[in-house]
């Protein structure tokens, strides 16, 4: 995602290694993702789910 | 010894094989108060530079290296910034790149290293769509 848009900035974190880190965002299982510090995403979800999530974006409408 | 054995540096080898630009990555440890990850993500760094010349390993002293710690935002080490053609892919690891990480790195490289993305076009588009400042973090351990 970093490297399709400059706005976009990304962080691979070894959770056991930044204790404190992990603490602050209560790291309690792997992989979990942070977005601005506000979106929490838990897992690893299929692409555009987690695109969706990680930027704030409305669930797809059925059509 | 390294640690790869010679059938991953191998298939790892073939992998990088897709680079067409020149990537360098920029390692910043330190080395007081450090554990012992500086020195194995300097292994590693080291050994997938060595299977491919397009690769570059730029050393930089967390400490001491401060001017290059704010171009990049460094806040922690082990850190390592991935460049494609000396231009900030905003793709950073923290800590030693081992286990999940160490794919993690190796897409990165390669995303750096041929400029594909092999992202759905929609999803494409939403990421292209962002207009404000995002930052990201994934935390991962090694199993």
């Amino acid at each position: 995602m970093a490297a399709a848009n400059e706005m976009i900035t990304a962080d691979a974190i070894e959770a056991t290694e930044f204790m404190d880190l992990s603490r602050k965002y209560r790291v309690t299982g792997v992989p979990k993702t942070i977005v601005n510090e506000t979106i929490e995403i838990m897992g690893g979800l299929p692409e555009k789910m987690f695109v969706r999530q990680a930027l704030d974006l409305p669930d797809e409408q059925p059509t | 010894m390294g640690l790869l054995s010679p059938q991953d540096e191998a298939t790892l080898k073939e992998h990088l094989s897709v680079i067409t630009i020149p990537v360098q990555l920029v390692l910043f440890t330190q080395a007081f108060g450090a554990t012992e990850s500086g020195d194995i993500a300097k292994q590693i760094v080291k050994e997938i530079a060595s299977l491919n010349d397009k690769i570059t390993v730029v050393e930089k002293n967390f400490v001491l290296d401060t001017e290059d710690k704010a171009k990049y935002k460094i806040d922690k080490a082990p850190a390592i910034v991935i460049l494609s053609d000396d231009i900030d892919t905003r793709m950073r690891m923290y800590g030693a790149p081992t286990g999940y990480e160490f794919v993690g790195l190796v897409e990165a490289i390669i995303v750096a290293g041929t400029g594909k993305i092999e992202l759905d076009p929609e999803t494409m588009k939403w990421i292209q769509a962002v207009d404000k400042p995002t930052h990201i973090q994934v935390f991962s351990t090694p199993t």
